[in-house]
């Protein structure tokens, strides 16, 4: 593979895009060419930039609020329809009409779930109410040494507090947190405008279990076993990039 | 005519509602503007309750982010013709690769108000990849179907979008990015 054909291709070797036999044909080519070597540096340097800089926008406060009001169709329609075309209107007509029943549903899904919900929803419930009230951290630091004494005379445990930073997962404090009958810690990261919660507290039984994922209401969760401890990780992060963070999160002591 | 269900309601409310923060930032950086984008997620939002029979998969976001993209086209070609104006070809534009010094990088990571620029000052079509995949971290997949190109091309617009962002820092800052390939032997 010549200089051209590499950095052509470059942009999809670390994006993480290329089959393993491109990755290492550009791999081999790149130990061996101090020219491409630069670009891939500086290639990475520009990523790396972008994931310090938190260049995203975040909706406003009350822009949710409002769509999901237009949606419902429990806005007051006349002053909405002003500026929407017609066909939108008829939609809010529409909605406006389900409004009750929608109601109805969801007295009836909380009246059915007055049991115990399964741990994956408390555990997204717990991530969503610290996102969406906006505020800090219990322990607000990045200081892997400062949010893990905080937990000393909280839970009845050491969680193990990791510094992610250099692979692109900022820690950015912790929190108390009540799942599963028990008190929690909610370790919380930044990925670039992504935040994870990771919950951890004592597991039942001592064996590890693999990782097992899901995907609820749009959110990835990652939980597994791990000397001795449960561990949840919740975001809106892409699978992937939640994968790899909890794989950094196993990986070593 | 887009009449939903209390189920898809529900539905709606659980696949799609939750990726309003992507939808804002797209918009945003798009239109470049607080209220417009505002106009332009919630016009989105009202589309994609109209189209959300064509709702399938259990990827509310990447399907939303379509809706919004061409919202925020609709929205262009009306108020901001002028921007789409900017036109370029795949093929001849094979600027060469230009590399930004590392020792000055630290700077540019400090500097993320340059990183801003830069990027605000990119044509749309390139703007638009790299948001997507520098903020959204989306697949190249994902992005070709939110913005409706074939893999290749999403690839070659990030490959020249990224020159060009490395361009742009340069010369936005010249003394201080040009002092590493000033070093350099022609």
């Amino acid at each position: 593979m010549d200089c051209r054909q590499t950095q052509h291709l470059l942009h999809g070797y670390l994006d993480g895009e290329l089959d393993l036999v491109r990755s290492l044909e550009i791999e081999e080519h790149l130990r061996g060419c101090a020219d491409c070597q630069q670009v891939q540096k500086s290639q990475q340097a520009l990523r790396q930039a972008f994931r310090a800089g938190s260049l995203a926008f975040r909706a406003p406060a009350g822009l949710e609020a409002r769509i999901r009001s237009a949606v419902r169709g429990a806005a007051e329609p006349p002053r909405v329809s002003v500026r929407l075309p017609h066909w939108a209107w008829t939609g809010i007509a529409a909605c406006v009409a389900l409004a009750a029943g929608l109601a109805c549903g969801v007295f009836y899904s909380r009246s059915t779930e007055s049991g115990r919900e399964p741990l994956g929803q408390q555990a997204l419930a717990s991530h969503l109410r610290f996102v969406l009230a906006g505020r800090p951290p219990d322990v607000p630091s990045s200081d892997q040494h400062k949010v893990k004494p905080w937990f000393q005379d909280k839970v009845p445990f050491s969680p193990f507090v990791k510094d992610l930073a250099a692979q692109g997962f900022l820690l950015v404090g912790g929190n108390l947190d009540y799942l599963d009958n028990q008190r929690v810690a909610a370790l919380i990261y930044r990925r670039r405008e992504h935040i994870i919660s990771l919950f951890i507290w004592p597991a039942d039984s001592a064996a590890d279990t693999p990782p097992v994922e899901q995907e609820r209401q749009g959110y990835n969760l990652i939980s597994w076993t791990r000397s001795g401890m449960n561990l949840w990780a919740v975001s809106n992060v892409n699978p992937n990039d939640l994968r790899e963070f909890a794989s950094l999160v196993n990986a070593g002591g | 005519m887009g009449v939903l269900d209390s189920r898809q309601l529900a539905r709606f409310e659980e696949f799609v509602l939750p990726h309003l923060d992507a939808a804002y930032n797209l918009a945003r950086w798009l239109t470049r503007k607080d209220h417009d984008a505002e106009d332009v997620v919630q016009e989105a939002y009202l589309r994609a309750v109209r189209f959300f029979d064509t709702f399938h998969g259990a990827d509310g976001r990447v399907w939303l982010l379509a809706i919004v993209r061409n919202a925020c086209y609709d929205w262009l070609k009306q108020n901001r013709k002028q921007w789409l104006a900017t036109s370029f070809d795949e093929e001849l534009h094979s600027a060469p690769q230009s590399a930004l010094d590392p020792a000055n990088l630290a700077l540019v990571q400090e500097d993320r108000e340059l990183l801003r620029q830069a990027l605000d000052e990119l044509p749309t079509e390139y703007r638009e990849i790299l948001v997507l995949r520098e903020l959204e971290g989306l697949s190249y997949k994902e992005i070709g179907q939110v913005a409706g190109l074939p893999l290749g091309t999403v690839m070659s617009r990030l490959a020249r979008g990224r020159d060009r962002l490395e361009q742009r820092l340069k010369a936005s800052d010249g003394g201080r990015f040009e002092t590493g390939s000033t070093n350099k032997e022609p």
